[in-house]
């Protein structure tokens, strides 16, 4: 018997989600209202950084697909698997407060505008990827089939960042991320970026708790394995001699 | 000495084409199913003709988009992991056997397109402006969708609940094929130039065919 103590999980991500998650809520109510849309200008402090976040959550999934590809360590496949599931909890996000917005400032809940019905689809894609990961507990399978849907499934957003560019419809065109001048007031941009950078910092915990997390479920898998696997010759019978039984 | 790369991928081809020969799977099944949906289609929405013409083409493609994927995955969820270990002590080329598998699939899709693109001309009464284009169309996106099936087969090959995964990964992951495709009609309708979207369905169909002819053998190799 040995008197070492578990490795205990660390705190500090819970902290971080804790403080930014506060941090931007304080910023969004902060910051001066729109001159047209008002208070409801504030909802997208919120909705602006968590469909970034997605953008980096899935394009991080697609760097570490490609790197387990590469090099065959697992250590990269878990780092997907945990980006592509805050990707789809940032989009989820992203489309639920657009909703609520929407309904305020178009007065229906959706329509089919091509930025929102594409990131309908690149949710429903990236979903695709976590079933798929969920088909098989055979690690290297897994890893590896997951791999190349995560390199492929990038195609997804250029085509939802520029659905505003490339098909008018509802949705504003983009009014930071493009070549031209800033649509924005500078208190806004300040807040907007405070925003995004806790988001940042909300993403970074919650990869540390899923890559953790995502350890710890292959050693499950590894130890269920070790159980249940048959012991060599196991496939072998006594053949029935006959007679004396 | 192996065969060439070719030989290799039409011997798969022409089994797979045997095979569905025997099964009438496509044929039988997945055209009726198609053609049983385009006969619903009228009945939910509306049986107006001038509204008919306007929904038909954009309802021909989600049809083939959502059908079609049954053919990419027919092969999936037949075949054994002991044929597969088959295929692959025989020590064929995994990119050959992806091409072999694609060839087929994009064979069996171009008869399900043109059989149920003719069903909607007579039953949604179509405009048949610019239909010289029609084939080419037809032809690039079987390449796109039958690539994208063969690749989406071989990603969840042997896992749990294949049937199921392979069209929640193929469908939304379409979209540009159905835009492009749409698109390209619309275009037509109108006069419009349509260079653009074949463009589009091109690069989709090159990006595929290399996607899955370098994930061929890290995918066998995972069985």
């Amino acid at each position: 018997m040995t008197n070492a103590k578990p490795q205990s999980s660390p705190v500090w991500p819970w902290y971080a989600m804790g403080i930014a998650g506060i941090v931007t809520l304080v910023v969004s109510f902060v910051a001066p209202p729109d001159a047209i849309q008002g208070e409801l200008s504030r909802i997208l402090y919120v909705h602006v950084p968590a469909a970034w976040l997605a953008y980096v959550s899935f394009g991080i999934t697609m760097l570490a697909s490609a790197l387990y590809l590469w090099k065959k360590d697992l250590k990269w496949d878990r780092m997907a698997a945990a980006s592509a599931e805050i990707g789809v909890l940032f989009t989820g996000m992203t489309l639920v407060i657009g909703m609520i917005w929407a309904k305020s400032t178009w007065g229906v809940w959706w329509t089919w505008d091509a930025r929102l019905t594409l990131t309908a689809i690149m949710f429903f894609v990236y979903l695709g990827y976590l079933a798929l990961r969920r088909s098989t507990d055979d690690l290297e399978a897994r890893a590896k089939r997951a791999a190349i849907l995560g390199v492929l499934a990038i195609v997804q957003i250029p085509l939802v960042h520029f659905s505003v560019v490339l098909w008018r419809g509802l949705h504003q065109t983009p009014s930071l991320l493009k070549p031209a001048s800033v649509d924005m007031d500078t208190p806004m941009v300040v807040t907007l970026f405070i925003a995004v950078g806790m988001f940042s910092v909300m993403y970074v915990a919650m990869m540390s708790k899923l890559v953790e997390l995502g350890k710890l479920e292959e050693q499950v898998i590894l130890a269920d394995r070790s159980s249940t696997a048959p012991v060599a010759g196991s496939a072998v019978t006594a053949p029935s001699l006959g007679g004396d039984a | 000495m192996s065969p060439p790369f070719w030989k290799q991928a039409t011997t798969v081809t022409r089994r797979d084409l045997l095979r569905e020969r025997r099964s009438g799977e496509v044929l039988w099944v997945t055209l009726p199913f198609g053609a049983v949906a385009l006969l619903l289609i009228p009945i939910a929405i509306s049986t107006d003709t001038v509204t008919l013409r306007r929904v038909g083409v954009g309802m021909f493609w989600v049809v083939v988009m959502l059908f079609g994927v049954l053919i990419a995955v027919r092969r999936t969820t037949s075949d054994s992991i002991a044929q597969r270990d088959m295929v692959a002590l025989t020590g064929m080329d995994p990119a050959a056997v992806f091409a072999g598998t694609a060839l087929a699939n994009f064979l069996l899709l171009l008869l399900f397109e043109t059989v149920l693109g003719v069903l909607t001309v007579v039953l949604y009464d179509i405009d048949l402006s610019g239909a010289e284009w029609f084939p080419l169309i037809l032809i690039l996106v079987a390449v796109g969708l039958s690539l994208l099936g063969t690749i989406a087969a071989g990603i969840v090959a042997t896992g749990r609940s294949t049937a199921a995964l392979v069209p929640l990964i193929v469908a939304p992951m379409s979209v540009p094929l159905l835009i492009a495709a749409t698109q390209s009609f619309e275009g037509l309708r109108l006069g419009k130039s349509i260079l653009t979207w074949i463009l589009m369905l091109a690069v989709i169909a090159l990006v595929l065919a290399v996607a899955g002819v370098l994930s061929a053998r890290p995918l066998q190799e995972t069985g």
